[in-house]
């Protein structure tokens, strides 16, 4: 199909028109395509830097207390370590939100609660875990009721140890997803 | 006053044969082992007569050795007197069974059914044995007898079948390890009941009504719990609460750590009163010891422990205060700004910001740094201004008022029926607190007023704990001036293996009164550590409190009483 079969221009401009690439691909492949043609091509082009800055800028989190690393996450978005300086603003839903942070153990009851709560999440998205429970079940790592391996479940990219971590690993490990998001390295592959 | 002696001597007189053993251990500990048949009566007996009035709980345990179970069940009063009764009823181990108290205390259900569903001791004549904290395929394991084969369990994760339903969700199928279905622990015949979304699809009698789910995830509770409401139009005809999504097993986990690895763990069961939670584990083992605490570590242990109250009561304000969103989400700014100084103070002594492993047995870990004095006055002196500001920002502000006024009343009556401690049962004007009742280290030399409300609404609630803020305050002030030079740990040897005994201590929680049952059999592991915990207490008054209330009520009162569902599900 030509573009001088849906819009009445010239058949020589149509002609010329074919020979138009953008990106190494014929413009009136780009111009009658599908949203996921669209993608591909800006996954090849140079636009794509420029939405992982925006990307990257603006990372809300999903508050979503689960344990002790919880309760640094509340200090971690509240004033004193002012997440908000790295576009990182708490959000109370996660259809509003772009990362997850898995703040505690995942139990057999909350796992696919858990995996719903990551479901509504709109895409693109991202998972940090925080704290030696999300990481590998930490002093619970025995239990009966204990989800040892988080990242079988969910394709964390930033891990961050502690027991709980300070606020001030929270904002290193946070500043760690935005270079990956930028250097598009994280495991989703944005 | 009423001494343990005459409780003995009065329910013998007036029940005999129905105490078959007794201990009395002090004025305030009676220990004793009651007929399995006459367990009821004896309890009627001495909520009516002796007034016995304060269910504090039951714990379960499982004598392996003996091939029994024994339910012990822990009985208060509030204020009366000060004793505090250890019933034991013991029960053989095939198809164990006791008489449930659930006709005598309100608030025996909950205790009572966490007894089931973890050592299946049966309760003859409870309402509703549901699984309260277990996921539905751990029911019928009896996961906290001692023969339970799914423990030590690192493959929870790895077995995991992932199961896509129809509508959407994924579900998880976790299948038995090979070792459980060898020793046969795997349930074959489950306990019958219906599910919660059964019980509650019970309770729709029209078409007008419907069911809202809060949770499991919430944004400005610490811990993630399900509270189904049933509404019809904008009042709450029922509420259904679901626990236990972050169960870790602690009480399992410490009887398999060392004494002193148990310390690590008593800190994330409630991890906003940490210290308090150490101090009621260290206590009960030093009571089992019968060891002195020097002077100069009992201060420190004050001191912190009401810093960490401090603390405590800053982040459950302010995070109640963004629930009812419009009204407060500068004060939780502010709130969180002031707990970073009282945070960075405890941080000082004890190198960490909310885990603190601080107290040990005997004594603490380390004395105060240099300077702490100093620093820790002219905080004191900003939080004090800073706790009066909020005191008067909340009197003046209309919007909170109308919010919070007259809003999820308790009455005292109910308050002490339905078992509710700490701040919630003190604003209804019971002036009940442990460090008054059964105090602990310094407590009785320190000159502290107990802060009580008038009319037990959710704004008393906010007032106690502000007031509360300012007692401790006075009392640091107080052991500030008077802290001695000494030794900051016993200089008795702490033996590996702790002799065998048990004992329950108590202390005041931020939230409440928390307890801990501690069962030695002269090993180098606890045999049993039950723990009571305050927030588990009020949590179970919520569903009969949110009866009738509207939805924008909902979070109002839930929130007011300072959640930690941590601590309830352990």
């Amino acid at each position: 199909m030509g573009i001088s079969d849906v819009i009445p221009i010239p058949a020589a401009v149509d002609e010329e028109l074919e020979k138009w690439t953008i990106f190494g691909q014929p413009v009136a492949d780009v111009w009658f395509t599908t949203t996921e043609k669209i993608h591909q091509i800006i996954e090849m082009g140079p636009i794509k830097n420029v939405f992982n800055w925006g990307r990257k800028n603006s990372v809300y989190f999903l508050m979503q207390p689960m344990g002790c690393c919880g309760v640094e996450m509340f200090v971690f978005g509240a004033a004193p370590y002012d997440s908000d300086r790295f576009g990182c603003i708490p959000r109370n839903t996660p259809r509003q939100t772009d990362v997850m942070i898995i703040s505690g153990y995942i139990t057999r009851k909350y796992l696919p609660v858990f995996k719903s709560l990551w479901d509504q999440m709109p895409e693109p998205k991202w998972v940090i875990a925080i704290g030696e429970c999300a990481i590998s079940g930490g002093p619970f790592y025995d239990s009966y009721n204990i989800i040892q391996n988080t990242g079988d479940y969910f394709p964390i990219d930033v891990f961050i140890p502690g027991c709980p971590p300070r606020p001030e690993q929270f904002l290193e490990g946070l500043m760690n997803l935005q270079e990956k998001i930028k250097q598009r390295k994280d495991r989703r592959g944005y | 006053m009423t001494t343990a002696n005459e409780v003995l001597s009065s329910i013998q007189s007036a029940l005999p044969g129905a105490v078959l053993d007794s201990r009395v251990e002090s004025e305030r500990r009676l220990w004793a082992t009651i007929d399995p048949r006459k367990i009821v009566d004896v309890c009627k007996y001495m909520r009516d007569k002796l007034s016995f009035d304060h269910y504090s709980g039951t714990a379960g345990l499982d004598w392996i050795a003996k091939n029994e179970m024994e339910v012990v069940e822990i009985m208060a009063s509030h204020g009366a007197h000060q004793v505090v009764a250890m019933l034991k009823v013991r029960t053989p181990r095939e198809n164990p069974s006791v008489k449930s108290l659930t006709g005598l205390f309100w608030n025996a259900n909950w205790y009572e059914r966490e007894a089931w569903e973890m050592l299946g001791i049966k309760f003859e004549g409870h309402p509703g044995l549901y699984p309260l904290l277990l996921p539905d395929e751990l029911v019928g394991s009896w996961p906290w007898r001692k023969d339970f084969k799914g423990y030590p369990d690192l493959t929870t994760g790895q077995r995991a079948v992932e199961i896509p339903t129809s509508d959407g969700y994924t579900r998880y199928m976790i299948p038995p390890t090979t070792m459980e279905i060898e020793a046969g622990t795997v349930p074959t015949e489950r306990p019958k009941y219906p599910s919660l979304r059964e019980r509650e699809e019970m309770e729709l009698k029209s078409d007008s009504e419907m069911i809202m789910h809060m949770g499991p995830q919430h944004a400005m509770v610490p811990g993630p719990f399900l509270l189904d409401v049933l509404v019809e139009g904008e009042t709450v005809k029922k509420a259904f609460l679901d626990l236990g999504y972050i169960h870790k097993g602690i009480e399992k986990i410490m009887e398999n750590r060392t004494w002193l690895q148990g310390i690590t763990y008593t800190d994330r069961m409630c991890y906003v009163a940490s210290l308090s939670n150490n101090e009621c584990y260290c206590g009960a083992v030093e009571k089992i010891l019968g060891l002195e605490v020097p002077e100069r570590a009992q201060y420190i242990r004050v001191i912190l422990e009401e810093l960490s109250r401090i603390q405590s009561h800053l982040i459950g304000t302010g995070e109640f205060l963004t629930l009812i969103a419009g009204v407060g989400y500068a004060p939780w700014q502010y709130m969180i700004i002031d707990r970073e100084r009282i945070i960075s103070l405890i941080e000082s002594v004890t190198g960490a910001r909310l885990t603190h492993t601080f107290v040990r047995f005997g004594g603490v870990r380390n004395d105060l740094p240099e300077g702490f004095s100093e620093k820790c006055r002219s905080t004191l002196k900003y939080m004090e201004s800073e706790i009066n500001e909020f005191i008067e920002l909340f009197e003046q502000d209309p919007i909170y008022h109308l919010r919070m006024d007259n809003v999820g009343i308790i009455t005292p009556d109910d308050a002490k029926r339905m078992g509710v401690s700490g701040p919630p049962l003190r604003a209804t004007g019971v002036a009940y607190d442990i460090r008054k009742e059964d105090p602990i280290l310094l407590y009785p030399d320190l000159d502290f007023k107990v802060a009580v409300g008038t009319r037990g609404d959710c704004a008393d609630r906010i007032d106690v704990r502000l007031k509360e803020m300012l007692e401790s305050i006075h009392i640091i002030e107080q052991c500030l001036d008077r802290i001695p030079a000494g030794p900051i740990k016993t200089e008795a040897k702490i033996p590996k293996k702790i002799p065998a005994g048990e004992a329950y201590y108590r202390v005041e929680d931020p939230r409440g009164e928390m307890g801990m049952y501690v069962v030695s059999d002269g090993g180098d592991k606890p045999y049993r550590v039950k723990v009571r915990g305050p927030f588990y207490a009020t949590f179970q008054t919520l569903p009969p409190l949110l009866e009738g209330v509207f939805i924008a009520d909902v979070v109002a009162i839930a929130g007011s009483m300072d959640g930690c569902p941590s601590e309830a599900d352990r």
